[in-house]
C-alpha cells in the first residue's frame, strides 16, 4: 500500500514539476528577448535539479538550463554576476551537456568548464561527481 | 583548430585533478583480496558518477571513478577509413605491450579506442601530477602519431604507384 501511495505522489509530483518547468521556460524566454542571458540562467538554475527520479523531468530541466546556457556569449561577464551558490549545480548541468556530443554545446560547455574551475575550484568538480543521490 | 583541442585538454585535466583521490580500500566481499572497484562495480556506494566529455561527435572521454580506482577511456578521431585502420593497429599495438606502460588497460572498454586503469597503488609509486601530465600528453601525441603515419602511408603510397607505372609509359 505503501509503494502505491509513493507511486501516486511521484505522479503528482511530476506533473507539477513540469508545469513548474514550462513557467520557468516562459520567463526564460522573455529574459532572453530583453537581452539578459545571465539572469535567464540563473532562473533555469533554480529549483534545480528536480527533486524526482523521473527521467522526463530531468530532461525538460536539461532543455531550459541548455537553452539558456547557449546564449551566453560574455563567459568572464557571466561570472562576475552569477552567485557562488548556482556553481555546483551548473557544474553537474556542464558535464550533462558535455556528454552530449553535440558540436556547438560541447564548445560551450568547454568555455563554461574551464572559467567555472578557475573560479569554483576543484571541490566543484569532486562534488558533482560524488553526488550520486541529485543526478542532473 | 588548437584552441577547441586545448579546452578540452584543459577539462579533462580538470576533472582527471579532481577524481584522482585513491586510498587503498580491500574487497569487502572476499576477505584478503584487493581489487579495482571500477572494475568490478560490485557496490554502488564505492562509485562515484562517471563523466563522458565529448570535444565533438567523433572524439570523447569517459573517467570513470572510484574509491581505490580510475578507468579512463579515450575515443581517438578517425576521419577515414584509413586513419580508422592506422588508429586501431598502432593502439592494439600499445596494448599488446601494457605491462611496460602500467597505467594502459589490455583492452579497451567497449566503444573505445584506449583504456588507461589507475589504481592506489600506482599513485602512490607514482606522482599524481605526473600521470595526469602523461595521460594529457598522450592525448596530445596520439593524434600527431595518427597524422604522421598516415602521411608516410600516403607518401609510400605514391612512390610505389609512380615507380610500377613507369614501366607501363
Amino acid at each position: 500500500m505503501m509503494a502505491g501511495a509513493e507511486k501516486i505522489v511521484e505522479a503528482d509530483n511530476s506533473e507539477a514539476i513540469i508545469t513548474r518547468i514550462e513557467h520557468k521556460s516562459r520567463k526564460i524566454e522573455s529574459l532572453l528577448k530583453q537581452n539578459k542571458p545571465v539572469e535567464a540562467l540563473k532562473t533555469a538554475l533554480e529549483g534545480s535539479p528536480p527533486v524526482t527520479r523521473d527521467e522526463r523531468c530531468k530532461s525538460a530541466n536539461w532543455i531550459v538550463v541548455h537553452r539558456a546556457l547557449m546564449a551566453i556569449k560574455n563567459v568572464e561577464g557571466m561570472f562576475s554576476s552569477l552567485d557562488p551558490e548556482y556553481y555546483d549545480i551548473l557544474m553537474k548541468y556542464l558535464y550533462r551537456g558535455l556528454s552530449t556530443g553535440d558540436r556547438p554545446t560541447c564548445d560551450q560547455c568547454l568555455r563554461v568548464h574551464e572559467k567555472l574551475t578557475e573560479r569554483a575550484g576543484l571541490g566543484c568538480i569532486l562534488r558533482s561527481l560524488a553526488d550520486t543521490v541529485n543526478t542532473v | 583548430m588548437a584552441n577547441p583541442l586545448k579546452l578540452y585538454l584543459t577539462c579533462i585535466r580538470n576533472t582527471l585533478e579532481a577524481a584522482m583521490c585513491l586510498q587503498n580500500f580491500p574487497c569487502q566481499e572476499v576477505e584478503r583480496h584487493n581489487k579495482p572497484e571500477v572494475e568490478l562495480k560490485t557496490s554502488p556506494e564505492l562509485l562515484l558518477n562517471p563523466v563522458l566529455i565529448c570535444r565533438n561527435e567523433a572524439e570523447k572521454c569517459l573517467i570513470e571513478t572510484s574509491i581505490n580506482s580510475l578507468r579512463i577511456s579515450l575515443k581517438v578521431k578517425q576521419a577515414d577509413e584509413l586513419e580508422n585502420i592506422l588508429a586501431k593497429k598502432f593502439l592494439r599495438f600499445l596494448s599488446m605491450r601494457a605491462e611496460a606502460f602500467q597505467v594502459l588497460r589490455r583492452k579497451p572498454v567497449q566503444g573505445y579506442d584506449i583504456s588507461f586503469l589507475i589504481t592506489n597503488y600506482h599513485c602512490e609509486e607514482m606522482q599524481k601530477q605526473k600521470l595526469i601530465d602523461f595521460i594529457v600528453q598522450f592525448m596530445e601525441d596520439i593524434d600527431k602519431e595518427i597524422s604522421e603515419l598516415k602521411m608516410s602511408v600516403s607518401t609510400r603510397g605514391r612512390l610505389v604507384a609512380s615507380e610500377f607505372l613507369k614501366q607501363f609509359l
